[in-house]
């Protein structure tokens, strides 16, 4: 019960030895092995989901005593002389936040693992590092050491790697290399802010120098005269060192969400990455983005982050935008949906921007929407690109009066993500734009045309889906590999079945109920809300 | 005029009788000399492999006479000559562990195996590089430097050019030769001015102190830079650099794998050690100007760590990239001595542990490579993911660790350089050292454009070459191990911090 959360986090791994130790004889065993990890880990997480506190006394986010599950372990302890010893610990815990990413990580990576079906070579290297993955992503989520997080959040970065370079596409060097160097470079600088913070911070109880990041939301723990102090600020290069702090930590994280300018690594990175290292990168990795503003950067330097609002809310506007006219202009289907994530992530910059309890609220569940969303997507079109390894737009037509239950599941998705009422995106989008609309009265932070752009950007991705399904699905049937493809257009599977459903439900739920995830965080988001307006 | 000196004597005998006991580690590693030698010219015939055994033997005992010393607090021998502290055991057994393994890579090395020359020599030649070694970081009189030095180097020109089977590698060591003569000539000069300016050689001695603390730095630095031009060959940074890619291609691996460590490392103790009497000066002080003791210092680790990851973008050789890499290596290691206290010299000994590991895996494994199938190039490696998995694997954890990244203990080792470099930032505010990090934040993601280049080719492209499994020899297993040692510290620093 106390470890429980070791336990999803390390679950992976063991799995990933167990497979790496098997002879290659049982090859067609493995993806039952990942397949069992991950339902464990979904059944983990459900059961974490219902045992969850959600009352104002377990708020977390600020205060280590209120944060559940946790569990804590001396870690590295190094005496460094003058300036005082060095404390890493081994510190797991959720609060309203990174709950709800348990559950969602777990059930992606099972889609992810029902979608690895199509994988046929090497099995053994694939779901040893698919495995490795699901770790890392489950421990940035529990991790509130911001040493233990760095590793986590880097250990992401190898397997990741591997699986777009080993199993992609025709420019899958490429495309990992520049996943790889740009999530670095946000990365390596963040290690420098990471090293400044710790020696800004004493943990009161010990005297020592701390990576605690629940210490490091208290200004109280901050030396007087330190980097990062909040007492007496600083200057680095000119400028407020916190801010540069913040600057540095949002970049960092921006890459992964990713903003425009910083996206231009995921087009590429999801057009070559096979379909379950697609579902992943854009159903999980994109929220580490989003969760680590909010976790990290907002927490920490909350005073930067309320001087930087209106350039933040801004980068969403410009996102949502840009993706969304950029979406409208792709042929490539997988590109498309590549591009209308940087749109819908947008909206989640522009929630978190506009510092309401709305619009954290909608952020967060944008986040957790997206993610089945997106995951359901990028299924949907690996299935079609498995079937006739194509998936330019203007090569199908028709392709309802072929297969109309897959047609029906991505009219479901299509909808789902356009925003249409009734499902999750629509729930989640309208919090932000409800969040950036009121800013102005509320705290003066975001400017109320940022809320009007915004909701152009519902109404251009309502065009470039619903143009899409016209395209595509609808009409005549002309197919540009004729009877050939008439002929591997099989319908969905009842494995895929298996993958489409849970998603498509998920959908539904939060778009009807979107209380099972609201009343869960409501206390953690009024926390933060407290922490960030001081 | 002879008769003055009488009663010094016996207090000079004493002296030297009670720094014996501390002496140890070093008798052992001459007395390995001497055996290695007999051995080598009465028994090489019958037991070709007694050379090696008596070797690893001496290096092992030296290692725990060393770790006894570990606590000891620190003495004077031989009037000032050495001084043996925490600091140089420690360097000491890092001297050992790399000594072992090297004999263990040369016991594995085909090339050096079939000589016609064997291996008793390399071995003899070891013991006695070894004891310079231990030397060179014990040293504290400019005399010492320089003997202590010229051991190593010698030494070392000869490791280069040991087999001198192909114009490359006699190229190599000739290089190696000429280049590293020029350079002690220069420390040697910057040493005679020193002298001259303060009258003494013991660097720790008051006259010295006083002198440079009357005497403005446009004086002693210049004669300063020139000694330290000695000890940046032996650390080969830019701009001594020139050396490295040719002896690191030319040089038979293990003599590479083993120069790129423990000479390097020794380097840095020599500099610790010189810089010491310097550090109240300006090393601490808000000295902001590119002309001082700082700035020399923290320009040259910029230059290096730019050419260093720069110029190992464009190699084609594995060893070769290596050899840049091990530059760039160094620049950064050098952030660590810009905070000069406990804090810095521990992520510096920290860093050169896992770099020696690192290192030493890398050319072992580099070296199964080439001699399994003959290829050197970053290009050739092209599949070889699927001819020697577990070997390439591993070589994935080093390369990952020598970027710096989790979850192997390079991170922990860059993570700790880092640390003490903004700790020098904090306390002094300088530019030149914040632009020193940045260029160190930097030189990471360039290194993991070059050291990914092998994995590219082994694990994502495919070669027309028919797929041969092959046997993993004894030096693949060594290096398995030492990969399971990075993966080790990273979730057990206190392994190693615990002794620092």
């Amino acid at each position: 019960m106390n470890h429980l959360l070791s336990f999803l986090v390390f679950l992976p791994l063991v799995a990933a030895l167990v497979i790496i130790l098997l002879p290659s004889g049982f090859r067609d065993r493995f993806k039952h092995i990942a397949l069992g990890t991950s339902l464990i880990q979904f059944f983990v997480s459900v059961f974490i989901y219902l045992n969850f506190n959600n009352s104002a006394a377990f708020a977390g986010v600020n205060k280590e005593s209120q944060f559940q599950f946790v569990e804590k372990m001396a870690w590295i302890r190094l005496d460094l002389g003058s300036i005082g010893k060095l404390e890493i610990d081994y510190l797991l815990g959720i609060d309203g936040f990174s709950m709800p990413f348990l559950v969602l990580s777990s059930l992606i990576m099972f889609v992810a693992t029902l979608a690895s079906w199509e994988i046929k070579a090497n099995l053994k290297a694939f779901f040893a590092l698919l495995l490795l993955l699901n770790t890392a992503v489950m421990g940035v989520f529990c991790a509130l050491d911001f040493f233990l997080f760095y590793i986590f959040y880097e250990l992401m970065l190898l397997p990741l790697y591997f699986l777009i370079g080993m199993w992609g596409g025709v420019r899958r060097e490429y495309a990992a290399m520049k996943f790889f160097l740009y999530t670095l470079f946000g990365s390596v600088f963040m290690l420098l802010v990471i090293i400044g913070l710790y020696f800004s911070v004493l943990n009161p109880a010990t005297g020592n120098h701390t990576f605690n990041m629940i210490l490091m939301m208290d200004p109280g723990s901050y030396l007087g005269s330190s980097v990062f102090s909040s007492v007496a600020p600083q200057s680095l290069l000119g400028i407020s060192a916190r801010l540069l702090g913040f600057i540095v930590l949002f970049v960092a994280f921006a890459i992964k969400v990713p903003i425009v300018p910083l996206h231009t690594w995921l087009p590429d990175a999801h057009v070559e990455a096979p379909t379950p290292v697609s579902i992943i990168l854009a159903g999980l990795l994109l929220k580490v983005g989003g969760y680590g503003i909010l976790r990290i950067c907002y927490s920490i330097f909350p005073d930067a982050a309320i001087q930087s609002a209106w350039w933040i809310g801004l980068i969403g506007v410009v996102s949502i935008l840009y993706g969304a006219l950029n979406a409208l202009a792709q042929s490539d289907l997988k590109r498309l949906i590549a591009y209308s994530s940087v749109s819908h992530m947008g909206f989640v910059l522009l929630g978190i921007a506009s510092g309401t309890a709305e619009g954290v609220s909608g952020a967060v569940l944008q986040m957790i929407s997206h993610g089945g969303l997106s995951a359901m997507l990028f299924f949907l079109v690996g299935m079609l690109y498995n079937r006739v390894h194509d998936r330019e737009i203007a090569n199908f037509r028709g392709l309802a009066l072929v297969m109309p239950q897959y047609t029906a599941f991505v009219v479901i998705a299509f909808f789902a993500s356009l925003g249409l009422p009734g499902f999750s995106a629509f729930m989640a989008e309208a919090f932000s734009l409800i969040g950036a609309f009121t800013s102005q009265e509320v705290n003066g932070l975001l400017p109320r045309w940022m809320a009007i752009c915004g909701s152009v950007g519902i109404l251009l991705s309502a065009a470039y889906f619903l143009w899409t399904l016209q395209r595509m699905y609808f009409g005549q049937t002309r197919l540009k590999g004729g009877d050939k493809w008439l002929q591997q257009l099989k319908d969905v599977n009842t494995n895929e079945k298996f993958a489409l459903v849970p998603l498509a439900i998920l959908a539904v739920l939060l778009g009807i109920f979107p209380s099972l995830v609201f009343s869960k965080m409501n206390a953690s988001v009024l926390a933060f809300i407290q922490l960030i307006s001081g | 005029m002879m008769k003055d000196f009488i009663p010094y004597i016996s207090i000079s005998l004493n002296e030297t009788i009670n720094s014996l006991s501390f002496f140890y580690p070093e008798f052992a590693l001459g007395l390995g000399f001497l055996l290695v030698i007999l051995s080598d010219l009465f028994f090489a015939k019958k037991f070709p492999q007694l050379p090696a055994f008596v070797a690893l033997l001496s290096t092992l005992f030296a290692g725990v006479l060393s770790f006894n010393m570990l606590k000891q607090s620190p003495v004077q021998l031989f009037g000032g000559m050495i001084v043996q502290d925490h600091l140089s055991t420690l360097f000491k057994l890092i001297f050992c562990f790399i000594s072992i393994l090297f004999v263990l890579f040369v016991r594995y090395h085909k090339d050096l195996q079939s000589s016609n020359k064997g291996t008793g020599d390399l071995f003899s030649i070891l013991m006695a590089v070894q004891l310079g070694l231990n030397l060179m970081v014990m040293s504290e009189n400019l005399l010492m430097v320089y003997l202590s030095l010229e051991m190593v180097s010698v030494g070392s020109y000869l490791m280069v050019g040991y087999l001198s089977n192909s114009p490359k590698q006699s190229e190599a060591a000739m290089k190696y030769a000429l280049f590293g003569a020029v350079c002690s000539a220069f420390m040697l000069y910057g040493m005679s001015l020193i002298y001259s300016f303060s009258g003494s050689l013991d660097l720790f001695s008051a006259q010295f102190v006083s002198f440079l603390s009357t005497t403005p730095f446009f004086s002693w630095g210049p004669a300063l830079i020139m000694m330290l031009i000695g000890v940046a060959f032996k650390l080969s940074l830019v701009p001594f650099h020139f050396w490295a890619p040719d002896v690191y291609q030319g040089a038979p691996t293990p003599v590479t794998a083993f120069l790129s460590t423990a000479p390097k490392i020794a380097g840095f103790g020599i500099l610790i050690r010189l810089l010491a009497p310097f550090q109240p000066l300006s090393l601490s002080g808000i000295d902001n100007s590119m002309f001082s003791l700082t700035g020399v210092l923290a320009v040259t680790a910029i230059a290096s760590m730019i050419v260093g990851n720069f110029g190992a973008i464009w190699q084609n050789n594995v060893k070769r990239m290596l050899a840049y890499s091990s530059i760039g290596h160094t620049g950064f290691m050098l952030m660590g001595l810009f905070i000069f206290s406990v804090s810095g010299f521990k992520a510096i000994v920290f860093y050169m542990v896992i770099y020696s590991i690192m290192n030493m895996a890398a050319f072992m494994i580099v070296d199964e490579v080439e001699e399994k199938t003959g290829k050197q190039d970053i290009d050739e490696y092209k599949g070889l993911g699927k001819s020697f998995s577990l070997l390439m694997i591993a070589m994935v954890v080093v390369l990952v660790s020598l970027t710096g990244l989790p979850p192997t203990a390079g991170f922990t080792a860059k993570f700790l350089i880092f640390s003490a470099a903004i700790e020098a930032y904090n306390s002094s505010g300088s530019g030149l050292i914040m632009t020193l990090i940045i260029v160190g934040a930097l030189s990471t993601v360039v290194s993991l454009f070059y050291y990914f280049r092998i994995p590219l080719n082994a694990f994502l492209r495919k070669s027309d070459d028919p797929i041969i499994a092959f046997k993993n020899s004894p030096k693949s297993y060594i290096s398995m191990f030492l990969v399971f040692l990075l993966l080790f510290f990273i979730i057990f620093p206190s392994a190693i911090l615990g002794h620092l």
